[in-house]
């Protein structure tokens, strides 16, 4: 992790905004303590150098408005885990989240849970030893309560000597005196001694003065019962199934219908800026280029919304951290860690969710191999191309298209999983650290909260993969535009002989002319030129030109293969119209063959579930694994992956007689 | 995590087991594990410190103890069966 600069003082410039920072183990509830101090008004912001991320907000705090940044959960400040370096560096000064200049905070408000009181003390006790402004917050007063605790807040005061509230962020009790509390946060008077024991010993001084708790433990029979049904090697692998699969269903089937809304806007967007704008370059950049390019990201976004949403509800249940053992045990014989589970979830929307997702998974190798795998997982992205394939693939059997569909799914999954055993033995080899996870009470879902953290983490992935995209997109229709080549000398024949014809004749070679005018533009675009000149290197996977250059066009986006495919061959980007389907479907080559002859269709196929055939997660990978040599590494491996698979696929099938 | 002779004193002394080989249900105290700095120093932040009382949950792949009068309250923890074997304990 790299520490910022102080900022310089200006003597002149106006007083800094008081900063408020929130401290506390997993789970007591900061972030729902600041969604009542902040309301909406948070957004999610990274610590620069780092895998984490802080939730910032403003609130109202004694007589002026403060910054409140809610810093990663940690179990104490002295770990060796980025969360703990972390907050030693935000609380030190040295560090702050992006677009803020990193000072000492002026408040630390330490969370703690009324219900684990002894062990968050010991975090109160090593905050004491920085002689900082602190006010100690006791959250979830009325679950302590519930459990027969009582915390005596009045005595927590007297014992540390600093402001002390009790609160429950769940109810509201409490919240009023907060803020005014925190405007008089002061050093605590008492500071914990030196050294882990002694924390820990000062920590039993303070709980044995404040705290009644009951004289035996609450047993709680539920959490017992469906903690027994969720970690049981049979009964909590179908309960894992079941809620994959019922997870996977929503994000797939109702997603569906905003999907089509976004698109059916999106195409009326593009029809009224050809309406409006006269015509020329800047009408083709707006309407084939921003507005395409923009409607190419956006109508991904009700999918990855809705897992944001499921993930978030399912956390807040509490099954996710035992979902996770459960995983663990699946994934260790890959060299991968049930940390790795949402993530990878996450990846099957989209690629770059799934690899911010990464920053959660503890150990470096653990970490580092899911980011390299995340992007096998099928994307969203990959099911036009899926759906084109099967289709001319099978194409009297929607029930051999479903296996065909359902089967790159499984293939994607089994190649990321072996290529993460090629990882863990090679490049990130070594030991994994076990897994260690606090099991948090089950909870009804906190649906405000979930839909809180699905609009933060969309606008997130729409603003650092839309600008990605929108800039790749408009690249692209550049080259595939520029230059323009004017009409065929084959669609010119055409026209001359609809002059002669009968008029429903006529009209009919107008059309013809028409496709021939745009494979022609194609061929000679920028675009087509370069796949004439790399078309041999396809050659061994089957491709012809056309084919070649639908791949290179899609190296960006994967999507963008069936529009270009469909550009090319049919002169037409309506890839919805089943006249452009059959068209693609019995478009010929230059040979007189198919384009999309069996062999080459499954060597398509096979190539499109293993290739790395997206810009914006190598830049994501880069980011998140700490250096272009990883992004650089997963495009070798995967390009080289689906290479030779599909080179292989393609001579199978050949043998077998699908030429 | 470091070994605390002599916190016992009350009852008398306790044989020292690995907590796998404890059955479903049964009470102990930990006493200290045997695993590298980073993981013995996350377990005890986590609250499985020496000392602590915990009860066992769960048993198998992955086993889960409530801990009681560690966390002051009652917290649960799920291990891998690997960190669980590391971690010993007088029951």
């Amino acid at each position: 992790m790299r520490t910022q600069s102080p900022p310089r003082t200006d003597p002149d410039a106006p007083p800094a905004e008081r900063r408020v920072v929130l401290l506390g183990n997993p789970n007591v509830g900061k972030t729902s303590l600041v969604n009542r101090l902040c309301g909406s008004r948070h957004r999610v912001s990274n610590f620069p150098g780092t895998t984490q991320e802080a939730s910032l907000g403003r609130a109202r705090i004694g007589d002026g408005e403060a910054l409140v940044l809610d810093l990663p959960g940690v179990y104490a400040l002295d770990l060796n885990v980025s969360e703990s370096s972390v907050c030693r560096a935000v609380l030190a000064g040295h560090l702050a989240p992006e677009g803020i200049a990193p000072r000492t905070p002026d408040v630390v408000m330490v969370v703690l849970d009324a219900t684990n009181m002894l062990r968050n003390l010991a975090l109160l006790g090593e905050v004491s030893r920085l002689a900082v402004p602190t006010v100690v917050v006791v959250n979830q007063l009325d679950e302590a309560r519930r459990r027969g605790i009582h915390i005596d807040t009045e005595r927590l005061g007297d014992a540390v000597g600093c402001p002390v509230a009790g609160v429950s962020a769940k109810t509201g009790e409490g919240l009023g005196e907060l803020a005014s509390l925190a405007a008089r946060a002061c050093t605590p008077n008492v500071a914990a001694p030196e050294g882990r024991d002694a924390v820990e010993a000062w920590a039993e001084e303070v709980y044995a003065v404040i705290a009644a708790p009951r004289s035996t433990p609450l047993r709680d029979r539920v959490t017992d019962r469906l903690d027994q049904a969720f970690n049981h090697p049979v009964l909590g692998v179908i309960a894992f199934v079941a809620v994959m699969t019922g997870l996977f269903w929503v994000v797939f089937g109702l997603a569906a219908y905003p999907m089509e809304w976004i698109d059916l806007l999106f195409a009326w967007l593009g029809g009224a800026v050809e309406a409006i704008v006269p015509e020329g370059a800047v009408r083709d950049l707006l309407s084939e280029g921003v507005v395409a390019g923009i409607g190419g990201t956006v109508i991904f976004l009700p999918q990855i919304a809705l897992l944001f949403l499921l993930i978030a509800l399912l956390e807040s249940t509490g099954y996710l951290a035992r979902a996770a053992f459960v995983v663990d045990r699946l994934m260790r014989p890959f060299g991968l860690s049930g940390h790795a589970f949402v993530p990878l979830l996450s990846a099957h929307a989209c690629a770059l969710p799934g690899i911010m997702a990464c920053r959660a998974i503890p150990d470096r190798r653990d970490r580092l191999a899911t980011i390299l795998v995340a992007p096998f997982m099928s994307c969203t992205a990959r099911i036009p191309v899926y759906v084109l394939l099967t289709v001319i693939l099978f194409p009297e059997s929607p029930a051999l298209q479903a296996v065909g569909f359902t089967g790159c799914y499984v293939v994607g999954a089994l190649a990321g999983l072996v290529s993460a055993i090629v990882a863990r033995r090679t490049l990130l080899r070594g030991r994994s650290r076990p897994m260690a996870l606090e099991f948090p009470p089950y909870r009804v879902p906190d649906v405000g909260h979930a839909l809180r953290v699905t609009l933060d983490r969309s606008m997130v992935f729409l603003r650092k993969a839309g600008t990605v995209i929108l800039g790749i997109s408009i690249v692209l229709w550049w080259l595939g535009s520029y230059p323009h080549a004017g009409p065929s000398p084959e669609g010119d024949a055409l026209r001359a002989q609809a002059v002669e014809v009968a008029p429903e004749r006529a009209e009919t070679l107008r059309i013809e002319a028409e496709t021939l005018d745009a494979r022609y533009a194609a061929r000679r675009s920028f675009l087509g030129q370069i796949g004439e000149t790399i078309q041999p290197v396809f050659e061994p996977l089957g491709y012809d030109r056309q084919l070649t250059i639908g791949v290179l066009a899609s190296f960006a986006a994967r999507e963008v293969f069936v529009t270009t495919m469909a550009v090319q061959v049919a002169g037409s980007e309506d890839v919805e119209d089943e006249g452009v389907m059959r068209a693609m479907a019995t478009a010929t080559r230059d040979d007189g063959r198919f384009v999309f002859t069996r062999a080459a269709s499954w060597s398509l196929l096979v190539y499109y579930i293993l290739a790395m055939q997206c810009l914006p997660t190598l830049v994501v990978t880069a980011r998140e694994a700490g250096g272009w040599k990883w992004a650089g590494l997963q495009l070798a491996w995967m390009s080289g992956l689906a290479y030779l698979s599909a080179m292989a696929v393609y001579r199978v099938a050949i043998l077998m007689g699908a030429g | 995590m470091r070994d605390q002779p002599g916190v016992l004193e009350e009852s008398p002394p306790k044989r020292e087991v690995r907590l796998t080989q404890l059955a479903r249900g049964a009470r102990g105290r930990v006493s200290g594990a045997d695993l590298d700095g980073d993981d013995a120093a996350l377990l005890r932040a986590m609250g499985l410190k020496p000392n602590a009382e915990f009860e066992v949950c769960r048993l198998g792949r992955t086993c889960i103890i409530a801990l009681s009068s560690a966390c002051g309250g009652g917290c649960r923890l799920g291990l891998t069966r690997e960190l669980a074997e590391a971690v010993r304990v007088r029951a």
